[in-house]
């Protein structure tokens, strides 16, 4: 069975390493963008199992990311973890309502974190097929 | 007032006192322009058309008297200057109208075309004075919130470099480390999350200080909630051999309150508990009942700590305190915990206190309002002194599309409740609190002040909104169904409050059959 791919969506580069630290040690696959527009982009390309994302980032913020990201058949069903640094009683029920499946605010607890990430591809995983 | 003429409403009752106004008015020198009326009613209707530059009002009118008179305009007109024309007799009801924000009084029989003119151009310019005094406590209150929102989002991103890999280096994701690496790394844990809570802390107190932290109350079976609170402290407690023990009375029935929030508060104060009491001592949590205040339930947290002094009990729910006298030598903390506390039980309607006596450890003891059906029923089932011809219990069973849908699940139940309270009518339909604490599954429950045949009609409305929401589309569940509840007979003498009470336990006996008799009895 191939590892799950989970693309980092941070500016923050010593926070893109230690998530890939930890999600490479919990035998996941991991790619990088640090901004909006490249994330955007990488979806596309690399078609990610799951994405974490930033709020605060720059060329097109996280809200621009899951908008986009919404908009596209396929991209829609990746499950979108968000993890920021900004305050959840003023960004996360938006962020829920546009479509992210989990927030967490940095620092997160890992064990909590893994957690949701196993359970939101073992979900995207038993989606139904949507009819085209 | 310089070139333009000030509009002047006088709300007087008397013509010869209104007249004689008018006329010191016109010799005045500020020129003006009057409006009279005799009525309040009058007064307050014609503050929207044309909203005065400043008003002079007798207290005295056929409609309202007294006090009534000024806090009824101050209402109304919040930011225009009053100046109160008052007879000799009710010059100490003048007086005490100026600690309530009217602006000045004149005594009527003794005003003069100078006195007046002063009276008004003072009351104008106070006022100004006053709302940009308001103005700018605001804007600094927004100001500061603004900035400790934006420094804490700032520290949050260090810290969580810091954060992440010293978990790294503690799991041994990057090599094995030594016992007393591991000690030192350990340490930093600590400290980091320390700083996190600090991080938070700042912004909540920030939030209290300017009313913004919303509480979103439920049906709370608050004995499940304490023993969460102690298990997440047990830790903590265990590792600084403390005993933490919890005694609650098994009978007491459901709060109604945000859980999340009432944890907190419980957190903060079996924190501060075990913090304050020495290797061997013991913190313990109750939750009883008091007779003499039947509508709420009283939690306390003890410890066998140093105790507080009598002056630093009277400011330990004070922003920023520290008791300097404290024999604890560790970290203190910034003094945020127990004033956010405090808000936080105030916004749910309870008190919060401490009796200590040096040397003898500390109570801290807070009150929570009891959910009571009863309570929260009255407004929408009676009409005019009568109970309502109807009343239905409406049920809505939601279940998301899969298990692990769970993700946002509670969001998505938030947002059900937003959409079912937009399905009723608000003076005659009850959308009662949840009664779970986010559960896979969750059941809403309607008392609606209606017939079985109009329930009908809501039902579809209901379904049709919460059609819309995504989760429960495909394999999600809704299921709705209605069911009379049985009224007492109205020609039984019974008082109103005895009725709806009688109602309320009907309600209740169904509540319980729908969720399957897994709650407690709710006896209010």
């Amino acid at each position: 069975m191939t590892n799950s791919k989970i693309m980092i969506v941070d500016d923050d580069p010593d926070l893109r390493q230690a998530l890939r630290l930890r999600l490479r040690a919990n035998h996941y696959d991991t790619v990088n963008a640090a901004d909006g527009y490249s994330a955007i982009a990488l979806a596309y390309k690399e078609q990610p199992d799951l994405i974490i994302l930033d709020l605060g980032l720059p060329a097109g913020d996280g809200f621009v990311v899951l908008e986009r990201l919404q908009k596209d058949d396929k991209l829609s069903t990746i499950p979108v973890i968000v993890l920021t640094a900004r305050d959840p009683q003023s960004s996360e029920r938006r962020a829920l309502q546009s479509g992210a499946a989990a927030f967490f605010q940095k620092p997160a607890d890992n064990a909590e974190l893994l957690d949701m990430i196993r359970a939101s591809l073992s979900h995207a995983a038993t989606k139904p097929v949507l009819p085209s | 007032m310089n070139d333009h003429s000030t509009h002047v409403l006088l709300i007087e009752d008397n013509p010869g006192d209104a007249d004689l106004v008018r006329l010191r008015l016109v010799d005045g020198k500020t020129k003006v322009e009057v409006s009279c009326v005799n009525r309040l009613s009058d007064g307050l209707a014609s503050l929207k058309e044309r909203p005065p530059g400043v008003i002079l009002l007798d207290l005295n009118l056929p409609d309202s008297q007294g006090a009534e008179t000024f806090r009824k305009v101050l209402e109304k007109a919040p930011n225009v200057p009053i100046v109160i024309l008052s007879g000799q007799d009710d010059e100490e009801l003048a007086i005490k109208a100026l600690h309530q924000g009217v602006q000045d009084y004149l005594v009527k029989g003794a005003i003069s075309s100078n006195g007046l003119d002063r009276a008004m151009r003072y009351a104008v310019e106070r006022q100004a004075l006053l709302r940009s005094l308001e103005m700018s406590r605001k804007q600094q209150l927004e100001f500061k919130n603004q900035f400790l929102s934006h420094v804490s989002h700032e520290l949050r991103t260090p810290l969580t470099s810091i954060h992440q890999f010293v978990t790294i280096l503690l799991d041994g994701l990057a090599g094995e480390i030594s016992p007393e690496q591991r000690d030192h790394l350990k340490t930093i844990f600590k400290s980091v999350n320390q700083l996190g809570a600090m991080v938070r802390d700042l912004l909540e107190a920030s939030r209290a200080e300017s009313g913004k932290i919303r509480i979103e109350p439920r049906c709370v079976p608050i004995g499940d909630l304490i023993r969460q609170a102690v298990a997440m402290m047990q830790p903590v407690a265990h590792e600084k051999e403390v005993g933490l023990e919890v005694g609650v009375d098994t009978r007491i029935p459901f709060v109604h309150g945000d859980p999340g929030r009432i944890l907190e508060v419980l957190i903060n104060l079996i924190e501060n508990g075990i913090k304050f009491t020495p290797q061997g001592g013991a913190v313990t949590v109750q939750a009883c009942l008091v007779q003499t205040d039947p509508d709420f339930v009283y939690l306390s947290v003890a410890d066998t700590g140093c105790g507080i002094s009598p002056e630093a009990r009277a400011l330990v729910f004070e922003r920023l305190y520290q008791d300097p006298n404290s024999v604890d030598n560790s970290r203190k903390g910034l003094g945020l915990g127990l004033f956010i506390a405090k808000e936080l039980v105030n916004l749910h309607g309870g008190r919060i206190w401490v009796a200590s006596e040096l040397g003898h450890g500390s109570t801290f003891s807070f009150t929570l309002p009891l959910y009571s059906l009863a309570k929260l029923l009255f407004p929408v089932i009676t009409c005019q002194g009568n109970l309502r011809d109807n009343v239905v219990l409406v049920k809505a069973v939601l279940r998301p599309v899969t298990m692990t849908a769970r993700a946002n699940w509670k969001e998505t139940c938030q947002r059900c409740l937003e959409i079912l309270q937009r399905c009723v009518f608000l003076d005659k339909d009850l959308v009662l609190p949840p009664m779970t604490v986010a559960m896979a599954e969750e059941t809403f429950l309607v008392v609606a002040s209606t017939d079985l045949e109009r329930a009908n009609i809501m039902m579809a409305r209901i379904r049709e909104q919460l059609g819309k929401v995504a989760e429960l589309n495909g394999t999600g569940k809704l299921e709705l169904t209605a069911e009379a509840v049985s009224l007492p007979d109205p020609g039984s003498g019974r008082s109103l409050e005895e009725q709806v009470q009688e109602v309320a336990a009907a309600v209740n006996e169904m509540v319980q059959t729908v969720l399957g008799g897994k709650q407690g009895s709710e006896n209010k």
